[in-house]
């Protein structure tokens, strides 16, 4: 072999530096275990630090508030996809989670009625509660944490610009699999690293870069942490559950994919409307996400689309009430002041002040399946919940289980915090089970001949160019809409692509090779893409982020099931797995007030210009309480800075 | 030939500055726009390099919407956020010339965070965690990280004039670190201990440099000489 290969011994290996990482990181060290952190973008570089750094923390908005409350919102809107010990783990280390991030600097502003964190004003994407807490400098705030967090003590190594290449498993006892480390390519330093560790914390990330530049998430997005665990024999739920933003801008091309407002933003009287200025959604403010895309997708299949295939975001109404209006400018440019930083650098002023239609199109945003865990994060399979991988776990983006169809405003930073942790704390006893000297050196040098072997490929294709392809396709038939033919044309289109990996050019040189790097992320790509469509097709109707066009929508009331895919030998294998329905009674309860809340936001919108606005009035003064006051703001202008702008 | 391209609404041409094994290696790109008032940033000039000309060419990127302060590259010598730095003709486009570049417009970052190691948090904190910031503490949680605060800096220059004694992290300071201990000093539920901890630290990275230094530039807006170097000068009692 060409390559020098550098052994090295942990407990536990974690992958990916955002907020999961991190907290698995920390709290495995803090466990005892020796831990190595790698990523292959620079430290705590991540989703969580572009986000837009609002966190759900259980009670913070209100008394009543029980983790009941809170896993049971979960469950119903995830379509009862979401497992329970899942949802109620979140609910009940929501606020433990949260404050390992106060630990290590986030500094909200506080309440001074609960004397804790201040929760928004208002219910969140589909909360029914208010428990979602604003940070200044939005996800930033969590960046630094994170950062903080592995560089504070001498206890955590890390790696920066590292990518994983596979797992190393072997077989265990009774003949399923078990983790022994992984290989890893180092760029920075040109060296293949053959880590040995009993447990590997999968933290790695979601898959929107399928999408690109239809997202408005990190590039690193590859689906690394779906394929690097399918490949290692790690059962995955809901492959089709996809969350895409409704509310993305689709020019001018340098900011195409971004976040412009989400669906409480379209305020009392936003409306979604299509390309002959009909409207397509009502009630949009009360909507979720999932909803407005589906409406969005289907007026562009139905040949109703914007010209940049999407749709009319209409709130020209909520600016033009005389009295209300002015509240309404204010509550948009606070609610998501970055979202509202790339409205005013990507639109003209008329369309920044809401006088204009906003075309808005949706965009990849969250994974909200990924590799099938328990409620610590530890890879399981099969009809009965047993063991998956041993020794494999999963965090953040890369576990699914939690969100199911869809996921609530808010949630995501407190998954990569509560699921970190409890996956690191895991993780960490798991390996002390384990003699690290006892090491089975010829499987890391098998995975290591592999790559050996694709060093100096010879061909004529570019693996970053056969990516845009995949992106193209993936967001032409396994986008936002779907049905069975588009699917069946992406495998087809997949195992073509895989025939041409043999022909792609790969340079021989160890440091930052990045025709290699293209390369492991293109497989990755494909790998994640091929699972998706396995699920997607055995998913036969629409629900939640998975929108078929050929086929009707899942009743709430129809028997819920997860789609479970695994990588055999020689081909996938798809599977269903039953769900716990929620109680009848409690359904019908959420389908009646959701109807009703929809109903009486359509009534508004039809009174009389007179009324309407001294109702909406009262709500944003309510709302909106003492700190109304708007930063001054100049619509269009694009020199500013992400730091600039207080959240609500 | 070029000037008739300058003419040409349609393109732009820019110096593309690749690096392999020590050399700078230039290339001219034509970018061709995606319409005709399209003013692209350097981030679209990079990409749609690397679809049409340059394969491999190597560069970081991540949110396209300057957040999370990994694009930064060097254009006509200054350190600029790529996805929001609009390209004019003529341009030329390199990698980061304050940090070592390892391939085309890649640099390695980790020596800066890893001169921090172990040097935060000294000293614990107060157990109440509900206690509100400053407004000078959330001025500097802005930072995005994108390290074009490291241009002109005479302490972090002295990184590249010095015999290192080791590769792994920079012996002396920048602005960036320099912010990450300020905002422990700002901290409200810093203790004494932790604050003085950071204050010795900034001195071990050679915060007296900053005495004779007319001040920093940060990339997106953070008044690094009035909210960081100031304060800490104060506190390091290197000034009254």
């Amino acid at each position: 072999m060409n390559i020098d290969l550098e052994w090295r011994n942990f407990d536990v290996l974690v992958i990916g530096s955002g907020g999961a990482g991190t907290n698995a990181a920390e709290t495995a060290a803090k466990a005892g275990a020796s831990v190595l952190l790698v990523a292959k973008d620079p430290l705590s570089a991540s989703d969580t630090k572009i986000s837009e750094g609002i966190a759900t923390v259980r009670a913070s908005g209100s008394e009543d508030d029980s983790e009941e409350a809170l896993s049971e919102n979960l469950k119903i809107a995830g379509s009862d996809l979401p497992v329970e010990e899942i949802t109620s783990a979140f609910a009940k280390d929501s606020q433990t989670a949260y404050d390992k991030y106060r630990e290590n600097g986030l500094r909200p502003e506080i309440s001074s009625i609960t004397k804790g964190p201040n929760s928004l004003p208002l219910p969140m994407g589909g909360h029914t509660r208010r428990r979602s807490v604003g940070h200044k400098n939005s996800g930033l705030a969590f960046g630094h944490a994170n950062w903080n967090a592995i560089v504070k003590e001498n206890k955590i190594e890390y790696l920066e610009d590292c990518w994983v290449i596979d797992l190393v498993t072997s077989e265990y006892d009774d003949g399923g699999r078990k983790v022994e480390g992984a290989i890893i390519y180092d760029a920075q330093k040109g060296k293949l690293l053959a880590i040995c560790a009993p447990s590997v914390v999968m933290a790695a990330g979601g898959l929107s870069t399928l999408y690109f530049p239809k997202t408005d998430t990190m590039r690193g997005n590859t689906g690394d942490s779906y394929a690097i665990a399918a490949r290692a024999g790690a059962e995955l739920v809901d492959m089709e559950q996809t969350q895409f933003l409704p509310f993305c801008l689709t020019s001018p091309p340098s900011f195409e994919g971004l976040l412009g407002g989400e669906p409480v933003t379209a305020s009392y009287l936003g409306v979604l409307r299509d390309k002959n200025k009909k409207v397509i959604l009502d009630g949009v403010y009360l909507r979720t996400r999932a909803e407005c895309s589906a409406a969005i997708m289907k007026a562009v299949e139905d040949g109703r689309g914007t010209p940049n295939g999407g749709a009319y975001l209409d709130m020209r109404a909520n600016k033009r009430a005389p009295k209300s209006g002015t509240y309404f400018m204010k509550f948009l440019q606070n609610s998501l002041p970055s979202a509202y930083n790339n409205v005013r650098q990507a639109m003209n002023k008329k369309e920044a002040q809401c006088d204009e239609l906003w075309e808005v199109r949706p965009s990849a945003h969250y994974m909200m399946g990924g590799i099938r865990v328990d409620e610590n994060g530890q890879s399981i399979a099969g009809k009965k919940s047993n063991n998956g991988v041993r020794g494999l776990y999963a965090a953040g983006q890369a576990m699914g289980g939690l969100f199911g169809a869809n996921r609530l405003g808010s949630t995501s930073l407190t998954e990569g915090a509560v699921f970190g942790s409890r996956a690191g704390f895991a993780a960490a006893l798991y390996s002390r089970n384990f003699n690290k000297n006892k090491l089975n050196k010829d499987l890391f040098l098998k995975e290591a001949y592999k790559l050996n072997n694709l060093l100096g490929q010879m061909g004529t294709k570019h693996a970053s160019q056969l990516k845009i392809l995949v992106q193209k396709e993936c967001w032409n038939n396994l986008g936002p809409i779907r049905d069975k033919k588009r699917l069946k044309k992406t495998q087809q289109f997949i195992s073509q692509c895989r025939k041409e990996l043999k022909k792609v050019q790969i340079g021989k040189n160890l440091l930052w090779n990045q025709s290699l790097i293209e390369y492991l992320e293109l497989v990755n790509m494909i790998d994640t893409a091929e699972l998706m469509t396995h699920a997607a097709l055995e998913r036969d109707g629409s629900v939640g982020g998975h929108v078929r066009a050929d086929c009707k929508d899942l009743s709430i009331f129809s028997k819920p099931y997860s789609t479970v895919v695994k990588v055999r030998k020689s081909h996938i294998e798809v599977s269903k797995i039953d769900r716990k329905r929620t109680e009848l009674k409690k359904l019908v309860e959420f389908k009646f007030k959701e109807q009703k809340r929809f109903l009486e936001a359509k009534l508004l919108r039809l009174l009389p210009m007179k009324f309407k606005d001294a109702i909406i009035e009262k709500r944003y003064k309510k709302i909106m309480g003492s700190k109304e006051k708007a930063p001054p703001l100049e619509p269009g202008s694009i020199e500013a800075a992400v730091g600039d702008q207080k959240v609500l | 030939m070029n000037r008739r391209l300058q003419n040409n609404s349609e393109y732009l041409e820019v110096t593309i500055i690749a690096h392999k094994e020590g050399q700078d290696l230039p290339t001219k790109f034509k970018y061709k726009k995606r319409n005709e008032k399209e003013k692209p940033m350097a981030l679209d000039v990079l990409l749609q390099a690397q679809e049409n000309q340059l394969p491999d060419l190597a560069f970081r990127y991540g949110c396209r919407a300057r957040n999370c302060g990994v694009c930064t590259i060097d254009i006509n010598g200054k350190p600029r956020i790529a996805c929001r730095a609009v390209v004019r003709d003529g341009d030329e486009l390199k990698a980061m010339s304050t940090l070592p570049v390892i391939t085309d417009l890649i640099v390695r970052r980790d020596q800066i965070s890893r001169q921090l190691k172990g040097k935060i948090y000294e000293g614990g904190r107060k157990n109440d965690l509900n206690v509100e910031a400053s407004e000078d503490y959330h001025e500097l949680t802005s930072c995005i990280e994108c390290y074009a605060c490291l241009d002109n800096c005479p302490m972090h220059e002295k990184n590249f004039s010095e015999i290192k004694n080791d590769q792994d992290y920079f012996q002396w300071g920048n602005p960036f670190s320099l912010l990450k201990l300020q905002t422990i000093a700002t901290d409200p539920v810093s203790t004494v201990v932790r604050r003085e901890a950071a204050v010795s630290a900034a001195l071990e990275l050679g915060l007296e440099t900053c005495l004779d230094c007319p001040g920093c530039k940060c990339g997106v807006g953070i008044d690094l000489k009035g909210k960081v170097i100031k304060p800490l000068l104060q506190n390091s009692k290197l000034v009254d």
